[in-house]
């Protein structure tokens, strides 16, 4: 990708699975994942990068997927919600926040999980402000974040 | 005078209804399975993008579409001019001179808001439809701007021609006699002017749909989030000249909604005129910018010349009001917030002697939508503004204030003075919760705390009513001529051949887990278990299984909805029965429905039958039934609640019939240097009756709450003088994160609903509680500072600076005048 | 939302980058992307091309120079910062106001050389490293040179980074028991601020530094004068802001008029200055 070009072929890690494909510069990364590769867990909720709902893993780590091109994720590895559970079988952060009413519209849901494996894989046992401050990129305007931090501390096995 | 009919509220045997069991819909939510508007793809599909006016207010000289065309990938377009030929304005529902006023898909001739779009434009991918809008050209000649309602009473800049005048509909409601009661009150509290500013709860999915026509049989589906389809209809098919049942709404999985998605219409027509010119479907996705600068907002409400009458004792007598109501550059779901905080005429309060004079004007600004707490939480702010003043004032405790003033639980079924009737509750009691998660008896020992470190303590109150369960006869109180009254809500439940439970409902769910909760009541009454109990997602009117008012609003669900779920399964679980008993040859009386089974109580074993069985006979081995017994295992049900008939001339009526409460409580410091606001403890104590799950219930004062701490302290839609919003973006339109949020105590109480199918009353909507604790709690705050007057619902660090900094002028308007 | 059309080129090193960025007349560069993407969404800038720099691993090192000097690459991420041992034993205030910045999402990608690079009269960055006297490197065709924090901030989105230039790192001088601080009102948790100042307390005296009420960062420098005794008490603080923000012109927005930001100025200067004063070690 030396020589400007207004469209690259990307090399891409998605949830383990290698994908190949052309994709023009300015397509974002969310949008991508969606469109092109039908994974529409990844969810748009704004238009300036605020609210999260956006936010995969790039080499482990959370980010909003909305903020990045595509072709800045070639040769990465992305993974997303949908990677999360294994042949159906929930994570525990996942049964946790069925447990705790974690969610109720479900659209920050995706963003929240992603960011929240994201602080165990890092924090196994956070505190409750650890949780705000890990999830502090992912709005939700249903739960006031009250089940959904309940949830998290609970995953990690805290109070 | 207005009747109550009790309808009997047979109470379930405790079951599954009352239990916290988890939601059915997480499993696929959680996975990132679920189905949202845009996860939605057809071959072919084109995308849609609107062009919308960069001004307020200006007439639309041209538009050129040409190179648009163009560009390779554009699929087509359409503007203002083929929309006035192809169909007509929305109804609407004002009298003259507001019911004139002419609302079409797109602006016809002039734009009258920042954003109105003006065009559209559809491609065969996103980003080429967003290019070939920048290449639609328009000239226009700019309008002066109304920004403000009370420069818009002028009528010296007119928005609708058609209408003449910016005024949407104007009225007087006067019960009892308030100039009696002020001329015998001991005091009475004057307040030049109270605001409640424009805000809204900006769902986090936007709205949106993709919408394909049928050429064959002229039907359109539209795969959407509206949440409230009955009144989409109503609006859309007279709009396209076609029936009804031309239009198939299917909803699946909505990212919330809270009243920001009933106003889709314009948008949805332009999609189906699309679909229809271009032989294709198209979709069409509403960016952030779009919702907030174009989409929804919530009333924004000014009341002015308040004027309270109170006792020596305390007591209040009555009190009078101008309201002046803004509702945005289009009515479309207006006037009938002119009506609806009707609903809590007196708060929750003894009041007997009010008056409102009403008036709702355009501007402009973005069209309004019922926003959660829809004109209920604007007046009930104002109720509880009153009292914090008048406590302030007078020198009262809010606490007594209100105990005194309340409704009484005795007095319950209450009836207000226009006539509502607040069905049950303990206010008093609630509050006593209230005060005691926060500790009340402490707050004197914290402000001397708090000052020891330079911040300003505060307590405030926030008392709300969640009217629910809607007549809407309300409107005829506004336009007599409208054809409306009462309210309805359509459930099927069947049996399948394999012996499966299916419920579809009538709502549009978007997070308050109406699958769950459906599934809870269906299970109870059958005698099955909830994981039997499948209930389809979302609404599709093809279901069948809806009625004209049918829709997710108006904190409802657990009347409406649920009464239709249970009424279909009464329906349902009568057949089984009788089916059952014919088979085991035994009398009704002796079935019982029972883990899954239909059996003979206390019979054999093999006297039982699974309800598989009982599906397959219905559906595939039905000979051997009598030919007077024909049973179809399959039940659809309205549930239409009794209300009273409106009274036109009094104003009076049942215009709702469930009243939930909800107290909040909030203990706040206030940093006198920066004017920032601290929630440092926080209770919301709920009762909406009983409560079908109890951690979903929960779940929606959470939510409320949250949505109130945002419009308390940060969430505003500011306007500059050309009309330009200057909050379109969670940048500056700051809604609470995470860390924003305080931590929250919750308490609950059970006053059953007599009126409610399940005793349970509708919530959800939560009547603001959060913002009137807030504005309290600042107001007791800054009380050692001056004594300001607390008089904007949202304050931000630089509204409570400015309060510091000069009490006298937020002084300015308030007055008492003693005997 | 959606961007316009858009050339993406990824250099392998420092000298290709600045090719690039000297021989396309609009391409920039793209580090983090936290606000240049955001910018491209609202197509309110639409760069040609988009030279990505974030395989110069060259400009992802923190460490030190021969003098001493903390020198950060400016691909260096919020959270390296907020995570490097080096930053923490140097010059923590660094790390301690990157911590505050929105949310971990941007924080894995925004750079210390984007935040300084956008220039936006709200970003932490800009007033804390005048206050702490940075020096930023800049590289382009024609070599390598070094500038002053009050000459690199120019204007709005604009600094002394020319076309076909990249900065490549700031360097900060250790804090040798200075005391740093930095306070202000931000737009929610950890939001935008609405007005800041940062400040340093050190044997050399005061430095202060306010943001948001000017094109660029500014120095406070006649409350500096008047904190030339010593003197760190509350009181004495107190007193040498005042005034302050009769000096400035700040802008009057949805968030505050000018005159509450002349206001915020002097609260965040004198609370900036009690913190650094507190943390400053005895000599």
């Amino acid at each position: 990708m030396a020589a400007p070009a207004a469209s690259h072929g990307v090399s891409v890690e998605v949830n383990g699975e290698q994908v190949e494909l052309e994709v023009p510069a300015r397509r974002l990364l969310v949008h991508f994942l969606r469109d092109d590769l039908g994974l529409t867990g990844t969810h748009v909720g704004c238009d300036t990068g605020n609210c999260g709902a956006c936010t995969v893993h790039l080499n482990g780590e959370p980010v909003k997927s909305c903020m990045l091109l595509a072709v800045q994720a070639d040769g990465a590895r992305i993974a997303t919600v949908e990677g999360l559970a294994a042949d159906g079988e929930l994570t525990a952060l996942q049964r946790s926040f069925n447990e705790h009413h974690a969610l109720q519209c479900g659209y920050c849901t995706p963003g929240m999980l992603m960011s929240a494996t994201a602080l165990l894989e890092r924090n196994p046992r956070p505190s409750e402000e650890e949780v705000r401050v890990a999830l502090q990129g992912n709005i939700c305007r249903c739960t006031g974040y009250v089940n959904i931090v309940e949830a998290v501390v609970a995953a990690g096995g805290g109070a | 005078m207005t009747t109550v009919t009790e309808q009997p509220a047979r109470t379930l045997e405790k079951g599954y209804v009352g239990q916290s069991i988890p939601r059915k819909e997480d499993k696929r939510l959680v996975q990132g399975l679920g189905t949202f508007f845009d996860d939605v793809r057809r071959h072919g599909m084109g995308y849609v993008h609107f062009v919308r006016s960069p001004y307020a207010h200006a007439k639309i000289v041209s538009i050129d579409v040409s190179k648009a065309l163009e560009l390779d990938g554009v699929y087509g377009t359409i503007t203002g001019d083929e929309v006035a030929i192809s169909t007509d304005p929305f109804f609407e529902m004002s009298v003259e001179p507001g019911g004139n006023i002419k609302d079409y898909a797109l602006a016809v001739g002039r734009v009258r808001h920042m954003g109105e779009p003006v065009a559209a434009v559809c491609a065969a991918t996103r980003e080429l439809a967003r290019d070939a809008a920048e290449l639609v050209e328009v000239s226009y000649d700019e309008l002066p701007v109304l920004v403000e309602a009370e420069e818009s009473l002028k009528n010296e800049v007119v928005l609708h021609e058609d209408a003449g005048s910016n005024v949407v509909w104007s009225g007087v409601f006067e019960w009892g006699d308030v100039d009696q009661a002020l001329a015998e009150a001991d005091h009475v509290v004057r307040i030049e002017r109270l605001h409640f500013n424009r805000f809204a709860s900006t769902p986090l999915e936007c709205a949106g749909a993709l919408v394909e026509y049928d050429r064959g049989t002229g039907e359109w589906t539209l795969h959407c989030n509206h949440q409230m389809p009955g009144i989409g209809a109503i609006w859309m098919a007279p709009s396209l000249r076609v029936g009804i049942d031309k239009l198939r709404f299917v909803t699946q999985d909505i990212g919330g909604a809270f009243g920001n998605k009933i106003c889709l219409h314009p948008q949805y027509v332009v999609l189906c005129l699309l679909a229809r010119k271009l032989g294709r479907p198209v979709q069409w996705t509403e960016w952030r910018t779009d919702q907030h600068t174009a989409n929804a907002h919530g009333n924004e409400r000014t009341f002015l010349d308040v004027e309270v009458a109170v006792r020596a004792d305390g007591e209040m007598t009555g009190f009078k009001v101008r309201a002046l109501d803004d509702c945005g550059a289009f009515p479309r779901y207006e006037p009938l917030g002119c009506i609806i905080w009707a609903q809590v005429t007196p708060g929750m309060y003894g009041w007997r002697n009010i008056k409102v004079d009403f008036t709702q004007v355009c501007t402009n600004k973005s069209p309004v939508s019922p926003n959660r707490g829809y004109s209920r939480m604007q007046h009930l702010w104002l109720t509880e503004r009153i009292v914090d003043i008048v406590a302030a004032e007078l020198g009262l405790d809010p606490v007594e204030v209100r105990k005194k003033n309340y409704v009484k639980t005795e007095q319950m079924p209450y009836e207000t003075p226009n006539g509502c009737v607040y069905d049950s509750g303990d206010y008093a009691a609630a509050l006593d919760i209230a005060l005691d998660l926060v500790d009340h008896g402490s707050i004197e020992e914290r402000r001397r705390e708090a000052a020891s470190r330079g911040k300003l303590l505060g307590f405030g109150i926030g008392s709300t009513l969640d009217s629910g369960t809607n007549n809407f006869g309300q409107s005829t109180l506004l336009n007599p001529d409208l054809q409306f009254s009462g309210n309805n809500e359509a459930a099927s439940v069947k049996l399948d051949i394999f012996g499966e439970v299916v419920v579809t409902l009538g709502t549009v769910p978007q997070g308050q887990g109406h699958e769950t909760t459906a599934a809870q009541v269906v299970a109870d009454i059958l005698g099955c278990s909830p994981d039997q109990v499948n209930v389809r997602r979302g609404h599709d009117t093809w279901f069948n299984s809806h009625a004209g008012f049918s829709g997710t609003y108006a904190s409802q669900f657990a009347f409406t909805g649920l009464g239709a779920v249970k009424g279909a399964s009464e329906l349902l679980r009568e057949e089984m029965v009788q089916l059952a008993a014919a088979v085991l040859q035994a009398p009704v009386e002796a079935i019982e429905l029972a883990d899954g089974m239909a059996r003979i109580k206390d019979g054999p074993e093999e006297a039982a039958l699974p309800f598989m069985a009982l599906g397959a006979i219905v559906n595939a081995n039905n000979a051997f039934l009598p030919p007077d017994f024909n049973p179809t295992l399959n039940h659809r049900y309205v549930c239409r609640p009794y209300f009273g008939m409106v009274d036109t001339e009094k104003k009076t009526g049942q215009l709702t019939l469930t009243y939930a409460t909800q107290i909040h409580a909030a203990v706040v410091e206030v940093d006198p240097d920066t004017g920032e606001v601290e929630i440092v403890d926080y209770a919301a104590v709920d009762d909406c009756g009983v409560r079908i799950n109890p951690q979903i219930v929960e779940g929606q004062v959470h939510g409320a709450t949250a949505h109130a701490i945002g419009a308390a302290l940060s969430e505003e839609f500011v306007y500059d003088e050309e009309g330009t919003l200057l909050t379109s973006n969670f940048y500056d339109y700051h809604v609470p994160h995470a860390m924003d949020m305080p931590p929250l105590k919750t308490g609950a109480m059970e006053s059953p609903s007599p009126v409610a199918p399940l005793g349970a009353k509708g919530m959800g909507e939560g009547g603001g509680g959060g913002i009137h604790c807030i504005c309290a709690a600042i107001q007791d705050a800054l009380a050692t500072a001056g004594k300001p007057i607390v008089s904007t619902s949202c304050n931000p660090p630089h509204r409570v600076w400015a309060m510091l900094r000069d009490p006298e002028s937020s002084r300015a308007g308030v007055a008492v005048v003693s005997k | 939302m959606l961007l316009r059309e858009v050339e993406y080129a990824r250099p392998a090193t420092v000298e290709e980058a600045i090719s690039l960025l000297g021989s396309y007349e609009g391409a920039r560069a793209l580090a983090g992307g936290q606000t240049l993407v955001n910018v491209m969404k609202a197509r309110a800038a639409a760069p040609d091309v988009l030279v990505d720099l974030v395989d110069l691993d060259e400009l992802r090192a923190i460490g030190f120079s021969a003098d001493g000097l903390l020198e950060i690459g400016a691909m260096v991420t919020y959270t390296q910062l907020v995570g490097s041992s080096e930053v923490e034993v140097a010059r923590p205030i660094l790390a301690e106001v990157a911590a505050t910045i929105a949310d971990v999402q941007v924080r894995n990608r925004g750079t210390v050389g984007g935040n300084v690079c956008v220039a936006d009269p709200t970003n932490h960055l800009p007033p804390l490293l005048l206050a702490l006297d940075a020096t930023f490197t800049i590289r382009g065709s024609g070599g390598e040179r070094t500038v002053p924090a009050d000459e690199f901030f120019v204007g709005v989105y604009m600094t002394a980074v020319g076309e076909g230039e990249l900065l490549t790192k700031v360097s900060v001088p250790p804090s040798s028991g200075a005391g740093d601080g930095f306070a202000g009102l931000t737009i929610g948790k950890h939001g935008t601020y609405v007005a800041n100042a940062a400040a340093t307390v050190s044997d050399e005296g005061v430095r202060i530094a306010l943001g948001c009420v000017d094109a660029v960062p500014v120095r406070a420098s006649s409350m500096e004068e008047r904190l030339g005794g010593g003197d760190f008490s509350d009181d004495a603080v107190q007193g040498a802001a005042e005034g302050l923000g009769a000096s400035l012109d700040p802008p009057s927005d949805a968030h505050g008029s000018g005159d509450f930001r002349r206001h915020l100025a002097e609260v965040s200067a004198a609370r900036a200055v009690l913190q650094a004063a507190s943390r400053r070690k005895a000599a």
